[in-house]
């Protein structure tokens, strides 16, 4: 009894709000009308003519060259300019240690076998010994 | 070497799909503008009240209109009011999302109400005046005014379940076609929609 009194109420919020709405639509203006009704001819006039998007006709490639391209161009930027700078501020060397590091080992004394700069002025006398003997030509 | 541009034209070119027998596509083109016409008013005012503002309501309906004789003319006319209202719901969503994100990113800008070139609109205005029905027009003025801010107070689901059924009489089966949900889904939105005004309007109506 109660659920039948509930299915009429909500008949009548149906039956009055469709009513409603159909009378805001019955009572829209001239210039509105006027508008829907332009809109309607332009959409007739396209009846059958998709449009199709730009990108979808574009061979494989195209997209995957773009990628490559800005990639490359993101690589470029990334080591190109800024990597003699970083070079040079920062003495990043190509083993990831910097120049500091390497001095601070060159430079440390170690207790086993003599002094470390000493090694580096025997490596020094090595090399221009080696130098002289290229240029010396193979020996007779 | 071949110039960029004589690579491959293809792709800026529009398609054209195949012509169609001049007879079909008159008969074709004047059953969808008969189509149209019946639905469009309903269309608007239905996009209006999601939507409030009247330029975008037109905006969403005249888009929809659009894509569907583009892209469906040649479907059967029978399944053109689903497909209609499906273009037309997703136009709605789609709006009120570029909206949410403006309001989020872009609080700069003036919005069309806020726009000082924008009369602001008397509601006096929009009542007939002098005639002898005057205040029953304001009456079912201000009652159209309560239906429609309990309708977008309802989640957008129930709002578009409620109206598609009971303004534009669609059945439970062309409604969940243009909703792109199951028919028991309609079902619920409905009857929670149904329930939701009738809490909010029963006892004003």
């Amino acid at each position: 009894m109660q659920e039948n009194t509930q299915d009429a109420v909500d008949s009548a919020l149906e039956s009055r709000s469709r009513a409603l709405f159909q009378d805001s639509v019955d009572g829209l203006d001239f210039a509105l009308r006027s508008r829907l009704t332009q809109a309607r001819h332009v959409a007739v006039g396209a009846a059958g003519t998709p449009v199709r998007a730009r990108w979808l006709g574009m061979p494989w490639w195209q997209p995957a060259a773009g990628v490559a391209a800005a990639a490359l161009l993101g690589v470029a930027l990334w080591f190109g300019p800024h990597s003699g700078t970083l070079t040079a501020n920062h003495a990043v060397t190509a083993d990831g240690q910097t120049n500091l590091e390497d001095l601070d080992m060159v430079a440390s004394s170690d207790t086993g076998s003599g002094d470390a700069l000493e090694m580096l002025q025997d490596d020094l006398d090595f090399y221009d010994f080696a130098d002289k003997a290229a240029n010396a030509g193979p020996a007779a | 070497m071949p110039r960029f541009d004589t690579l491959h034209p293809a792709w800026m070119v529009w398609e054209v799909p195949a012509p169609a027998p001049r007879g079909v596509v008159l008969e074709q083109t004047q059953e969808l503008n008969k189509f149209l016409a019946e639905i469009e008013r309903r269309a608007f005012r239905m996009a209006q009240v999601a939507l409030r503002d009247p330029d975008d309501a037109l905006d969403v309906v005249q888009d929809a209109m659009l894509k569907l004789a583009r892209n469906y003319a040649s479907r059967p006319s029978a399944e053109w009011r689903p497909l209609f209202y499906r273009i037309l719901e997703n136009g709605i969503r789609d709006l009120q999302r570029r909206r949410t994100v403006r309001n989020k990113f872009m609080v700069w800008l003036p919005r069309p109400k806020d726009d000082p070139d924008n009369e602001a609109v008397d509601p006096l205005d929009s009542v007939a005046d002098g005639g002898p029905d005057a205040p029953e027009l304001m009456m079912r003025d201000q009652a159209m005014q309560k239906l429609e801010g309990s309708l977008r107070a309802l989640p957008a689901r129930q709002r578009e379940a409620f109206m598609l059924r009971n303004f534009e009489g669609l059945d439970v089966a062309e409604t969940a076609q243009a909703m792109g949900c199951s028919e028991g889904s309609v079902k619920t939105h409905y009857s929670r929609a149904v329930h939701s005004l009738r809490a909010q309007l029963g006892e004003v109506w």
